[in-house]
């Protein structure tokens, strides 16, 4: 009987892979993959941080997964239902599934993580659960029930693994969870086993043997390599010392360049859960910038194309608003801004500017954002706006960003995979907080907006979330809270004996579950 | 012999002192040579150098010209070397010229805070300033400075220890002299010579810190300097070797001349030292 | 004075000092803006105010001021250098699994320099003025005048990529296993470049240094002497210029060996090497404030602990001293 239902779970799997599953996959192999920088800690229940998520993957799970589509996929839930008035989750747990350590995986630690750990711990998931869920019960061992207050689209896409990870019962509950020891070695149900991490070189994940779904993972060991210099991490790929560069490792011009490369495979799939949306953020309490004119005659004054085609490298796509064309409910019936430097100084005149020097707080995330800022800073001082550039390190920035002290600051934000969770936290006025600089930091407040936004989030039909979001979407570009620069695209490469690296919508984020070696 | 001769006989001072010039020339005309913004894109990016007579070295990732950059970075690259040594002697001739007077307790004292100074490695140390300070021209020439100071106030400590054992200086104290005013007139215009050439080889110095600042993220971006030219291009190195190795050779050039000028200067001071005298 | 009481004063001043200092960097670190917390939320791409509020609390940083300090001078009387709630570590296992390789770096660098250094110095000025000296002098000018960075990219290209000889980054082969010998020999070949690259520009600072000193002291008077007497000139040069000359360079070697900890945050940042200098670097921009404070003592109380050892060597080389102080 465990044999059908293992059955039926891997052909549900083999379908989530689609075609990628063609080949039979090679069993055995050690793939080198860089990270960086180094992440801080691998319990990724209590860290999220972008390199955390990248390896801790490979050790934790969540209930579901998203393919390139964003739609859900079975992972630890076998399967699930919803209610009809759109209230009621049902998830059912995959069987036979067990931690690290041995212990079985239960509906236990489904309710012990999303209602009480990641509740107190977790910075996204909290807002969730405390303003939509009303009670999350266990059904039996392999059943989990969640009811809202009220219907939530985008409930179905918050169990990613980096947003909700499972975590053990048996070792977290009852104890300080950011104290506990075991923090360091981490117990999750994932593909990989965290096996030794040598601060400052490597971190070292080997197969989990008892892994629940049969004959995954394919790879013995991934070896994640902390390589500090760009530059460094593009040599060591040439010469072999690494197989994967993960999105952003490298510069954005040794992309072209080492794509050319023999055996070498380049994607951009794999973030379109994240879809980064990259703007400037122009602090509207401040003067001149609180002025409409102003904002739409700088986003006239960017050359968005350049930064596209030559600060990124040719990567990426021109966004038209909030809500990026990779994320459901995108709507391309918006003002629009072509560059044009004439218009570009005719609303800078008519806003009433009078040379006031405009500080622009660079993003300190590498040569090609400093890059960036500088095409921007020349394409403003050429329509006579007064830039100087602030330059920071990131503590510095984070702390500029959370306390409003910029004129103009780089941002670029994820979408996770609905604007209720992704896009709404940048505008809405609810949201205007210090201390968080992916808040509402430039401080921008329509009650319009607000509205349209709460009641797009918990419209019940598609169908009416759509209409609503086109709503605003036109409202929010011609208002300008933000101007929008790129969809960015952050391109994996590796060699291409690599098969099946990135299956998912979440990308190298959901871990080498799948990927063989050749 | 005379100084001056002294000075023009050794040929590597005169090649540092010529090259000096050029680069202090090239830093003044500038402006006029290249009246546009060196941010300014001008070409299309990447453009090899030596192709286009418009940009003898080319351009850079954004299209911007590099002969321009270095004209103007020349500016920036020979203030900052120049004004952080300038800190740096305000800091340390004062402190050396006291400890070493004062003698006692108080050069005990100076030693003790110039020693701790000394014990932070300082290019870790001019990294922290400048994040605590935010990377800003005032604050990278500061941080420079506040590093560099500790062997000119014991190399003036050492000069004034020598200095105050002479007749004229004991003569000064025997008739009464203000010490302010000894160590104005009698002792300072003495240690004169040992300070400029400290000050040149330190020039250079502050020049390679700023790039290797700027290499770390922690540059001025509003200043096109050499270093951030570098440290700029330094991803491109395989493709577009010129980016870097253009203000790369300026950096490297100028440190030679300030060197090689420095140590003539202080060959022609010390004829003790001259060369080829064994 | 006799020695052990030289060494008691010395050991007693350098302990006040070390004091200061941890003092000083516990304010100079917390002058900087931002902070752990707000640095490990922001990176999180998410954060809300109970989450700040929680990392602070792990982090101490919810006691006054003065109170965190007293715990951390504390700590350090007790030889404890704190925790890092980022890392989960003791500051002091972080430092210490750094260590060798921040040794074996710097340790290499320091024999290269040292080496090269004074046999270039001693040669150029037994050649002061003809060919071999303006060689060495320019060679050396042209090592000490080269941006580290540059020098470390270009060889990575030049040497490994190019010509693979040796491998580019990191401190061994990640995954090979190796032991005894040849594990000994992989990490060699991932020394060579980092530790050439870290010690060219001392070898300049040697080679200047050595060069300078024995002509200043072939003019000294007892050289002229031993001149005078008739001895040889390359026994003069040998032993009684070399000889004496060798003090400024024990100067300046006790000054590298003070660096040795975080020294080279450049060479082991481009060298992906995963020693003290990186830590001190990722610390500061982390804002981590235990690690940094524990890096900056440790690398204080080494320059403290040479400092002594210089004055030691530079009494026992030259009695004169003695006499002097």
């Amino acid at each position: 009987m465990t044999g059908l239902r293992f059955g039926l779970a891997l052909a549900a799997s083999a379908l989530a892979l689609g075609v990628a599953q063609a080949q039979e996959p090679k069993k055995g192999g050690t793939v080198h993959v860089v990270v960086q920088p180094e992440p801080p800690m691998l319990m990724q229940g209590l860290n999220q941080n972008g390199p955390t998520n990248m390896v801790a993957g490979n050790i934790y799970e969540s209930l579901l997964r998203y393919n390139e589509k964003l739609e859900p996929q079975p992972s630890l839930a076998k399967s699930w239902e919803i209610s009809p008035d759109a209230k009621v989750y049902t998830f059912k747990l995959q069987e036979g599934v067990t931690w690290h350590d041995g212990k079985p995986f239960t509906a236990d630690d489904v309710v012990f993580t999303l209602d009480k750990f990641l509740r107190e711990v977790h910075p996204r998931w909290r807002p969730i659960v405390n303003a939509q869920v009303d009670k999350i019960e266990k059904v039996d061992d392999l059943t989990v029930k969640i009811t809202l207050k009220q219907p939530f689209g985008p409930m179905i896409m918050t169990q990613e693994v980096a947003s909700a990870p499972m975590i053990p019962k048996h070792i977290y509950d009852g104890t300080d969870y950011r104290a506990n020891p075991a923090n360091n070695t981490p117990i999750g149900t994932g593909p990989f086993k965290l096996k030794e991490w040598k601060k400052g070189s490597y971190i070292h994940l080997v197969k989990n043997e008892n892994y629940w779904l049969k004959g995954r993972p394919n790879l013995d060991e991934i070896y994640w390599q902390i390589i500090p210099d760009a530059a460094a991490r593009a040599v060591a790929y040439e010469t072999g010392k690494v197989d994967v560069l993960t999105g952003g490792s490298v510069d954005v011009y040794d992309v072209a360049r080492l794509s050319k490369l023999p055996n070498t495979c380049m994607t951009t799939k794999g973030w379109e859960m994240f879809a980064p949306h990259a703007w400037l953020t122009p602090n509207v309490r401040n003067g001149i910038l609180g002025n409409k004119q102003f904002r739409q005659g700088l986003m006239y004054a960017i050359d968005r194309e350049f930064g596209r085609e030559v600060v990124w490298g040719g990567l990426g796509k021109l966004p038209t608003g909030p809500i990026s064309s990779k994320t459901k409910f995108y709507s391309d019936d918006v003002p629009k801004y072509a560059f044009d430097p004439k218009k570009a100084k005719e609303l800078i005149k008519a806003s009433g500017y009078k040379g006031e020097t405009i500080r622009l707080l660079n993003l300190p995330y590498g040569e090609t954002w400093t890059r960036w800022t500088e095409a921007i800073k020349q394409n403003l001082e050429d329509v006579g706006v007064k830039v100087q550039v602030e330059n920071t390190d990131v503590p510095g920035w984070t702390q500029k960003a959370s306390n409003w002290d910029f004129d103009l600051n780089f941002n670029f934000l994820y979408q996770l995979g609905d604007p209720a969770m992704g896009v709404a936290r940048s505008y809405i006025t609810s949201n205007i907080a210090k201390g968080n600089p992916f808040a509402n930091v430039g401080g921008y407040s329509n009650p319009e907006v607000d509205k349209l936004f709460a009641d797009a989030a918990i419209a019940p039909t598609d169908k009416e979330r759509q209409e609503l979001y086109t709503k605003v979407q036109k409202v929010l570009a011609d208002e300008l809270p933000v101007l929008w620069l790129l969809e960015m695209d952050f391109p994996t490469i590796y060699r291409c004996n690599v098969k099946n690296l990135v299956t998912t919508g979440v990308g190298v984020d959901d871990g080498f579950r799948d990927a063989w070696k050749e | 012999m005379s100084f001056l001769k002294r000075f023009a006989r050794n040929r590597g001072a005169l090649i540092g002192l010529t090259i000096l010039v050029v680069v202090i020339l090239f830093a003044i005309i500038a402006p006029q040579l290249y009246p546009q913004s060196p941010w300014r894109t001008v070409a299309r990016p990447f453009l090899a150098p030596f192709v286009m007579d418009r940009f003898p070295l080319g351009t850079d990732t954004l299209g911007r010209d590099i002969a321009s950059g270095l004209a103007h970075g020349a500016r920036v690259s020979l203030t900052i070397g120049l004004v952080s040594t300038l800190v740096a002697l305000l800091i340390g001739v004062p402190l050396g010229a006291i400890a070493g007077y004062a003698g006692g307790i108080v050069d005990d004292a100076l030693m003790r805070f110039t020693e701790f100074f000394q014990t932070i490695p300082s290019f870790a140390l001019a990294i922290v300033l400048v994040a605590i300070l935010q990377p800003k021209l005032g604050s990278i020439v500061l941080a420079i400075g506040v590093v560099s100071w500790p062997p000119v106030a014991r190399l003036v400590r050492g000069e004034v220890l020598s200095l105050k054992t002479r007749e004229y200086v004991q003569a000064a104290i025997t008739i009464g002299q203000p010490t302010a005013r000894i160590i104005w007139s009698q002792v300072l215009p003495n240690t004169i010579a040992p300070i400029i050439v400290m000050g040149s080889l330190m020039i250079g110095s502050a020049i390679l810190l700023e790039s290797s600042l700027s290499f770390l993220g922690l540059g001025d971006p509003n200043l096109m300097s050499w270093g951030y030219m570098v440290g700029a291009g330094r991803t491109r190195l395989l493709d577009a070797w010129w980016i870097s190795f253009f203000p790369g050779v300026a950096i490297f050039l100028t440190v030679l001349a300030l060197n090689l000028a420095g140590e003539g200067l202080n060959d022609a001071l010390n004829p003790r030292l001259a060369r080829g005298r064994e | 004075m006799n020695l052990a009481q030289f060494l008691a004063g010395r050991l007693a001043k350098g302990i006040v000092v070390l004091f200061a200092i941890a003092v000083l960097n516990f304010f100079l670190i917390r002058a900087a803006p931002g902070d752990p917390a707000q640095v490990l939320a922001g990176e999180a791409g998410a954060a809300d105010e109970q989450l700040l509020i929680q990392l602070r609390e792990r982090f101490g940083l919810d006691q006054p001021l003065l109170t965190q300090l007293w715990v951390y001078l504390k700590g350090y009387l007790t030889f404890d250098l704190g925790f890092s709630y980022r890392q989960q570590q003791s500051v002091l296992s972080l430092i210490l699994d750094r260590l060798p390789a921040t040794l074996l770096l710097t340790g290499a660098a320091f024999i290269v320099s040292l080496g090269l250094g004074t046999l270039m110095g001693a040669l150029a000025a037994r050649r002061a003025g003809r060919w071999q000296d303006s060689v060495i002098t320019t060679l050396a000018l042209v090592f000490y005048a080269t941006p580290l960075f540059w020098v470390a990219l270009m060889s990575q290209i030049v040497f490994s990529l190019k010509l693979g000889l040796v491998p580019n980054v990191g401190y061994e082969s990640i995954g090979a296993n190796y032991t005894g010998l040849a594990r000994a020999l992989d990490i060699a070949s991932h020394l060579v470049l980092p530790a050439l690259t870290l010690g060219l520009f001392f070898t300049a600072l040697y080679a200047r240094m050595m060069r300078a000193s024995m002509l200043e002291v072939a003019g000294a008077d007892f050289v002229k002497t031993a001149r005078a007497k008739g001895l040889a000139p390359g026994l003069v040069s040998r032993r009684h210029v070399a000889r004496n000359a060798i003090l400024p360079v024990v100067t300046l070697a006790g000054l590298q060996a003070g660096q040795l900890v975080g020294g080279a945050v450049l060479t082991e940042t481009v060298f992906a090497w995963p020693g003290i200098g990186r830590l001190m670097f990722d610390a500061l921009v982390q804002r981590d404030y235990s690690v940094l404070l524990g890096v900056f003592f440790m690398s204080s109380a080494m320059v403290v602990g040479f400092n002594i050892l210089t004055d030691i060597v530079y009494r026992l080389a030259d009695p004169r001293i003695e006499a002097v102080s």
